[in-house]
């Protein structure tokens, strides 16, 4: 049995182990010592239940490999040095640059692996105190496709009522691996009738329960998605007084998926073109009790924001915006905004990406990291010479690895600050030991149910910062300390908290949240939404005047058009894993028996064809690099044939060195990390 | 009394309770160690949970020479006795369900115990296949998932 301290008590607080945040129970031992894990029962939002990622936090808290002192680069070794002092040069080292160089010559980059919530906003504030317009995230290449897609459309990204739809769509999103609490959604929502239905080109875990699981080439969903909306239209099976009234550019739309018969459907996606007319006649079915979730698996590819966009009309289409069992506009909480975007704009500069993706720009106020790293190497549009990175390690998680690697090795100045050793620290001049989840406090909103949470600070170890503590220190080391005011995190969540109706210390003893504003459906028939028109756009005029598709049209993925027989099979990266997290958790040791290595799925049938077998190590090549990774020859309906996976984050067998950086979605400058073209050669 | 219950309607075979019993049990995620064991059936579409359902007649129990199982008085749990058990296996061969598994380091069969009232399965299905309920429970929770169906089928819904 787990020990239960008495001197300790159990805090209640909120898991990070992924972005889901779900209620939890910490448990201390004797000394304090964080010892077990359970789930927190009243909270709506995961409803007392947890995955076992939360209990791999125990080990990483105590893990013996942690970082707890700062380090710097001493040749080709580490010195640890004390705290202050590293601040001390860190802050000196920025200021050097940015007078030698121009203050845009600095930049930080935001990974996933502490949070991504306000530390989020800190980052971005920081950036704009200290002048610099180049902020740089993993945001180039998860979320923010599915954001600017939907919000396109909707002017904000609603969100699926699986709970009380009749049709449920799935479109390239893993919730079992990704959003643990939309599973349990998922599955009521089926309970109570509802249709599922899943798109993925495996057999993702969330399709092991589908009525319907739709097996599209990568890439192809938008041809699918104009498919559905062919159908609605041409048998009257939509919304026409929604239509008519809330929604501009239909009839552009109307006009372009005329050509999405469901025979062309078949051709370019592989869908029969049956499944295209029976999914559509559910949709029909569901009305306005139709939800979709787009996930990251239909974002990297080149034509992303416009697949995106074609699966968003089929919500307004079927009169299914903002109602109850259909795509929900989710009022936020109204917190105080910590980016700076109105005080400091910096319209004036230019971000190190050459603002070739103004759509990025507006939405985001984020600098595009593949080409943020290129100009470190070309000096073009200028020189990039410092980064502060937190909690992110690129090296392996960004496209084309090798290249991250040498762009970050020629930075004058790279601070890390993370909770292990990784592939990206050892790049750096200074590494700095970063706060767990456990070692801090800040606000979660549960969008989906209009609620709040604030997380507790577990434990406190001497010498590890939080994210604000961080910020805060090196500001007041420089001349823009007026910016981070705050005492400690607490003051500043009880700052965020003041423009709104919460309250600061009755949240604070709110392990179950508080609902900061009831659910309310139909709001566009008082409220115009934020897009230009203040109506849904099939058509946008704002995307025409950037020189882009007025509608979202669909562009077949560069390995269907301009096939290369010498890489016949089309790579999908990134699947989604049940106790991994990206780059994290490889060293957690009690996860390691239930995912111990990287391997490449593969079909039986190109197995065969090959004569590989399973388990067999093989090179996997594209243009950009290879690799050596083990084969897992999977079940005929885990995979279509020519279609393989490998997950991301090992570096053992880094997928990453095979991905492109050079090609990118032309409205937000996602790379290509998925439908990557590639060969398999056996190793004997 | 209370037992684990398994919807396969609501099973993926995340593999969570899997982890949680062995970590409970052995102190890693190994499955070999947990007493929850979920099958998955790509070609059929099926997940199938399945751990022990503490029968009462509990043939495992009869068949016992070791009197090494017994029901626990304060949960009804039907419990193995690991100082007891001779590692005979014929529990094993008792148990229809094929839920009663052996510990290759330890020599003894084991299985689930409840967790003394806890069950660690339970906290990490959050799909929401496995519950901890007792037997009127499971009638409504079938008879809820039929009347649904027929919900859907016949029901008259007020769409606001």
């Amino acid at each position: 049995m787990i020990e239960k301290s008495r001197d300790f008590p159990p805090v209640n607080t909120f898991c990070r182990m992924c972005d889901n945040h779900c209620a939890i129970t910490v448990h201390r031992d004797g000394n304090g010592q964080v010892s077990n894990i359970e789930s927190y029962p009243d909270h709506p939002w995961n409803q007392g239940r947890i995955c076992s990622r939360a209990g791999g936090a125990v080990e990483i808290t105590n893990h013996p490999d942690r970082l707890l002192r700062p380090l710097k680069k001493v040749g080709s070794g580490w010195q640890e040095i004390d705290l202050e002092q590293a601040l001390d040069e860190i802050a000196e080292r920025v200021a050097d640059l940015q007078t030698n160089f121009g203050p845009e010559s600095m930049s930080v980059w935001k990974g996933e692996a502490t949070s991504f919530n306000q530390q989020e906003d800190l980052a971005k504030r920081f950036c704009r105190a200290l002048g610099t317009p180049n902020y740089l995230s993993v945001d180039s290449l998860c979320f923010c496709t599915r954001e600017i897609g939907w919000s396109l459309v909707y002017g904000s990204w609603p969100k699926p009522d699986f709970r009380n739809s009749r049709c449920m769509l799935v479109w390239g999103s893993n919730p079992p691996a990704s959003h643990p609490p939309l599973t349990r959604q998922i599955l009521k929502g089926q309970e109570r009738g509802a249709t599922l239905i899943v798109i993925d080109p495996r057999l993702s875990t969330i399709a092991r329960q589908a009525d319907i699981h739709v097996q599209p080439k990568p890439g192809t969903d938008g041809a699918l998605a104009w498919g559905l909306a062919h159908q609605l239209i041409v048998n009257d099976w939509y919304d026409k007084d929604f239509v008519k009234s809330y929604t501009i550019g239909f009839d552009k739309a109307a006009r372009y998926a005329a050509d999405f018969t469901p025979g062309a459907v078949e051709a370019q996606t592989g869908v029969p073109a049956q499944t295209v007319i029976k999914i559509a006649s559910l949709i029909h079915q569901a009305g306005s009790r139709f939800a979709q979730l787009t996930g990251n698996g239909i974002e990297h590819y080149e034509n992303g924001v416009n697949n995106t966009r074609a699966i968003a009309y089929l919500n307004a289409l079927c009169g299914s915006f903002d109602m109850k069992g259909g795509a929900v506009q989710v009022d936020g909480l109204g917190q105080q905004s910590l980016a700076l975007f109105d005080e400091i704009p910096l319209r004036q500069l230019k971000r190190a990406d050459g603002d070739k993706f103004p759509v990025m720009r507006d939405f985001r106020q984020e600098c595009n990291t593949m080409t943020a790293l290129d100009a470190i190497l070309t000096g073009n549009p200028y020189s990039l010479k410092g980064m502060i990175m937190t909690a992110a390690n690129p090296v392996i998680t960004n496209p084309n690895s090798e290249k991250v690697r040498k762009a970050l090795a020629a930075l004058d100045l790279l601070v890390v600050r993370e909770l292990f050793m990784t592939e990206s620290t050892g790049l750096a001049d200074y590494v700095l030991p970063a706060a767990t989840f456990l070692e801090r406090t800040e606000l979660y909103v549960y969008g989906p149910i209009q609620t709040v949470s604030m997380s507790t600070r577990v434990q406190s170890i001497p010498g590890v910062q939080d994210e604000y503590q961080f910020w805060h220190d090196i500001a007041h080391r420089m001349d823009f300390g007026e910016y981070f005011p705050w005492e400690n995190e607490s003051a500043l969540n009880e700052w965020l908290l003041q423009s709104t109706d919460v309250d600061f210390k009755e949240l604070q003893n709110s392990p179950q949240g508080i609902q900061y504003q009831q659910i309310k459906y139909k709001k566009w028939q008082h409220r115009p939404l934020t897009t230009p028109s203040g109506k849904v756009e099939f058509a946008s005029s704002y995307l025409a005047k950037q020189g882009y598709e007025e509608i979202g049209e669909y562009k077949a993925p560069r390995y269907l058009n301009n096939p290369k027989p010498e890489f016949p099979f089309s790579l999908i990266t990134g699947a989604r894993n049940h106790l991994t997290y990206h780059s994290s958790y490889r060293g957690v040791e009690r996860f390691r028996a239930e995912y111990p290595d990287p391997h490449v799925e593969m079909h039986p049938d190109d197995a065969d064809g090959s004569g590989i077998t399973n388990g067999e190590t093989v090179k996997l090549s594209s243009v950009v690099g290879s690799i050596e990774i083990p084969v897992k020859i999977v079940s005929r309906q885990e995979i279509i044939p020519g279609v393989l996976q490998a997950t991301h984050g090992w570096k053992e067998a880094n997928v990453n060195a095979l991905t492109h950086d050079d090609i990118l979605d032309p409205i937000d400058g996602f790379p290509v990390q998925k439908g990557v073209p590639v060969k398999v050669e056996r190793v004997l | 009394m209370k037992i684990v219950t398994m919807d396969p309607r609501k099973c993926v075979a995340c593999g969570h309770c899997e982890n949680a019993c062995a970590f409970h049990r052995s102190g890693n995620y190994d499955h070999r160690n947990s007493a929850i064991r979920v099958n998955h059936y790509p070609e059929k579409s099926a997940c199938i949970p399945m751990t022990c359902v503490h029968c009462q007649v509990a043939w495992c129990m009869d068949g016992c020479p070791a009197a090494a199982i017994s029901r626990c008085v304060e949960t009804d749990a039907v419990l193995i006795d690991a100082d007891r058990c001779i590692g005979c296996k014929i529990c094993m061969l008792a148990c229809p369900f094929g839920v009663i598994n052996f510990d290759t380091e330890k020599l003894v069969c084991f299985k689930c115990d409840l967790c003394g009232g806890d069950p660690k399965c339970v906290q990490h299905c959050f799909p929401g296949a496995l519950e901890f309920e007792n037997e009127e429970a499971i009638a409504l929770g079938n008879r809820n998932h039929h009347d649904n169906r027929l919900i859907a089928m016949f029901g008259r819904e007020n769409h606001d």
